[in-house]
């Protein structure tokens, strides 16, 4: 392996943060689906290292359901964006606040 | 025939009073009210029947079983001896002349059903009493008379000082009640039968201090049901119930349960001298308190009300002397000729147009029908002891047996029976004079009576003056017929000479006089009433209403009070309020945390995750 195995990790790391940052910061909603996809494609890195490295096909596999369900998820979720713009005419995440107690 | 036959006395009374409870009010209003006459007319007509049946011991009749429990068994069982034989006769002869006076009296009544259902039902609760053959059956009729007393008291419950006197005398009578009860349980604790005959028979193996306390308790239970001191503030209240409620329950029958309930367990409470001296202490205290206090009324049915407990105070004088012939003869007399006054008194009150006031009556003689007044006089000679009428014999009856005991105590009790004699006569011709005599005072104009207001008062009113002839003693050349056909139950042979009995006639006779003359003199002309202290203490019947306030009415509302505001709301709801509270206010306090909006349950992930994450490491690196 020519990447070693630490430096996979750390760029996972780094990866998952800024998909943390950017879900935490932005408030528009399709920016916190970006968000999601980045923490969801930084956790397939990870997996993707793994398997690279212990030299196991089970990580691999698991990035490919990872791939089936995000396409799933994003497709569900810009789906909500669209109703949801369509509802109330804004994609303010702070404005879908009807779980206040 | 068949004894069981015997059941029909109480249980037609019963039937009829179900029935007219029921559909009463969608019969025709005649039918209900002969249903409910001809209940308790066939019952005495049955008495007279199977008057045979209560020769010798008397008759046993058992219906079935009531409670079994474990082996012990409680029937429903009576017995018809020549104790209750008379009594049942009394009272459902007495209760079918007050039945035909209800159906004239209650005429414009609209609640007929409820009245005459309840007066059935009433008769049927002192059958029981009377002819009960174990304790329970009387205890059942005892609370049933109780419960229709306090029905019918305050039967016009609209206005609610009849409601009030209604309950007042529930409450009163209940105190007395628990005594009996727990005598009741303590007989049936000692002997394990309730059974009257069988608690009668092993009454003398008790122990003296034992026998003292359930004569008391005894006693105390008899009290309250027949207005004797100190449970008797409830009676003169209780004249606010309809007249014929008035005549039958708390002049003719209920009040001299009390009595009865002695003269049944005599065998066992003249066991106790101490006990018997109590009976005849309240018994002669009560008659001369209640005599003072009729003197000051000013209400014609309280003035009766009271003498009905001054004559209830004779009868327990009797029992208490230990004459058992001598209160019941006394009872029937006084039931006759009470419910005569208490009858001629409802049409007095109809004739003044509803007045009650004697003050403002007076010259009924001249203006109102004369029979009434007959009718009165004789009541009221009875009342007073007049020679020759039936009080007389009964109370002279009593006085001797009182006498002839002869003990310091009872010599004394002798001397307040007569004082009390002396102060019948006198505010009962106090009554008469200021009812009858002069001119009218009041405004009320003379109706009509209706005929049966009028018809049932002439056979009361004659039993009432022909009553000694139940029991006439050998003086005047009678037989003394109810001492001898109560046989073992009469209680104490009264021996006397006959000089000592004539002594004590001519004696009664001069006090009668005596008494009418002073009311002639007193009330002959009227001078108008000058109310004084003495007699507005009268009038309140010595305050003794006060003195139950002062002494538990106000200590309990005072204790209430106390738990009320002090425990309870204090106490108990200051905890569970002060809980809530604070358990409401802290969700107040964690409500800010949920916004709604996702930023914030995702900041709350992140900083948990944060901390879970710090916690492993620092587990790492230790």
């Amino acid at each position: 392996m020519i990447v070693p195995f630490a430096h996979v990790l750390i760029f996972a790391a780094i990866l998952f943060t800024m998909g943390l940052g950017c879900v935490l910061a932005r408030r528009n909603l399709i920016m916190i689906l970006i968000g999601v996809e980045i923490m969801l494609n930084a956790a397939a890195v990870a997996l993707v290292g793994g398997s690279a490295y212990w030299r196991q096909v089970d990580g691999q596999v698991f990035v490919v359901f990872l791939m089936a369900m995000t396409s799933a998820e994003v497709a569900i979720s810009l789906a909500m964006v669209v109703y949801l713009r369509r509802r109330r005419g804004t994609l303010e995440a702070d404005r879908f606040d009807g779980l206040r107690g | 025939m068949n004894q069981t036959l015997l059941f029909l006395i109480p249980l037609l009374p019963l039937a009829c009073a179900v029935l007219n409870m029921l559909f009463g009010m969608r019969l025709p209003r005649l039918v209900a009210e002969t249903l409910a006459v001809s209940g308790v007319a066939a019952s005495f007509l049955l008495t007279l029947l199977f008057w045979g049946y209560a020769d010798g011991a008397g008759t046993h009749a058992l219906l079935g079983t009531w409670l079994p429990v474990g082996d012990i068994t409680i029937p429903f069982a009576l017995h018809f001896d020549a104790l209750a034989a008379p009594m049942t006769l009394m009272v459902t002869g007495v209760a079918t002349l007050i039945h035909l006076y209800a159906v004239g009296y209650m005429h414009d009544e609209e609640d007929y059903a409820r009245f005459f259902g309840l007066l059935n039902l009433f008769v049927f609760a002192m059958l029981a009493i009377v002819l009960a053959d174990n304790l329970l059956v009387l205890f059942l009729g005892w609370e049933g008379v109780g419960l229709c007393s306090y029905a019918l008291i305050g039967f016009w419950y609209q206005k609610s000082e009849n409601a009030r006197a209604g309950t007042k005398a529930f409450l009163v009578t209940r105190v007395g009640d628990i005594f009996l009860a727990a005598a009741l349980l303590w007989l049936f604790a000692l002997t394990g039968t309730l059974e009257i005959a069988a608690i009668n028979a092993r009454a003398a193996s008790f122990a003296p201090e034992v026998l003292t306390a359930l004569t008391v308790l005894l006693l105390l239970g008899a009290c309250g049901k027949s207005a004797q001191l100190p449970l008797m503030t409830w009676l003169a209240d209780a004249m606010a119930g309809p007249t014929p409620v008035s005549a039958l329950i708390h002049a003719a029958t209920m009040v001299t349960a009390g009595v009865y309930l002695l003269c049944r367990l005599f065998p066992l409470v003249s066991l106790s001298p101490d006990g018997m001296a109590a009976i005849a202490v309240v018994g002669a205290l009560t008659a001369l308190y209640a005599a003072t206090c009729a003197l000051a009324q000013r209400e014609i049915k309280r003035v009766l009300a009271y003498s009905t407990m001054s004559q209830v105070g004779y009868m327990f004088l009797a029992v208490g002397a230990g004459s058992v012939a001598g209160a019941m003869f006394h009872l029937l007399t006084h039931a006759f000729f009470k419910a005569a006054l208490f009858m001629a008194a409802g049409c007095i009150i109809h004739l003044a147009g509803g007045e009650n006031d004697i003050l403002r009556m007076g010259g009924l003689f001249k203006r109102g029908p004369r029979e009434l007044f007959w009718v009165f006089l004789a009541g009221a000679l009875c009342l007073a002891g007049a020679p020759l009428t039936g009080g007389f014999f009964s109370k002279d009856g009593i006085l001797l047996a009182v006498y002839t005991q002869g003990t310091p105590l009872f010599l004394a009790l002798w001397g307040i029976g007569l004082l009390t004699a002396l102060l019948t006569a006198v505010y009962t011709f106090r009554l008469v004079y200021l009812v009858f005599a002069g001119e009218p005072r009041g405004h009320g104009h003379p109706h009509d009576l209706p005929l049966l207001m009028r018809r049932p008062l002439w056979p009361l009113a004659l039993l009432g003056l022909c009553g000694g002839l139940l029991n006439l003693p050998p003086l005047v050349g009678g037989h003394e017929w109810l001492t001898h056909r109560l046989g073992t139950l009469a209680g104490r042979e009264i021996l006397a000479g006959h000089s000592i009995e004539w002594a004590l006639a001519g004696l009664a006779t001069g006090l009668v006089i005596l008494g009418w003359g002073f009311a002639r003199w007193r009330y002959g002309q009227f001078r108008g009433e000058q109310e004084n202290r003495a007699s507005r203490f009268l009038l309140l019947g010595w305050r003794a209403d006060a003195l139950v306030d002062l002494l538990f009415v106000r200590p309990f509302t005072a204790m209430a009070g106390l738990c009320a505001i002090g425990c309870d709301r204090a106490l108990v709801d200051a905890t569970l309020d002060g809980l809530a509270r604070q358990t409401t206010a802290c969700g107040e306090r964690l409500r800010g945390l949920t916004t709604g909006r996702v930023s914030t349950y995702l900041a709350g992930f992140v900083w948990g995750f944060l901390i879970i994450l710090g916690w492993f490491l620092l587990a790492l690196v230790k």
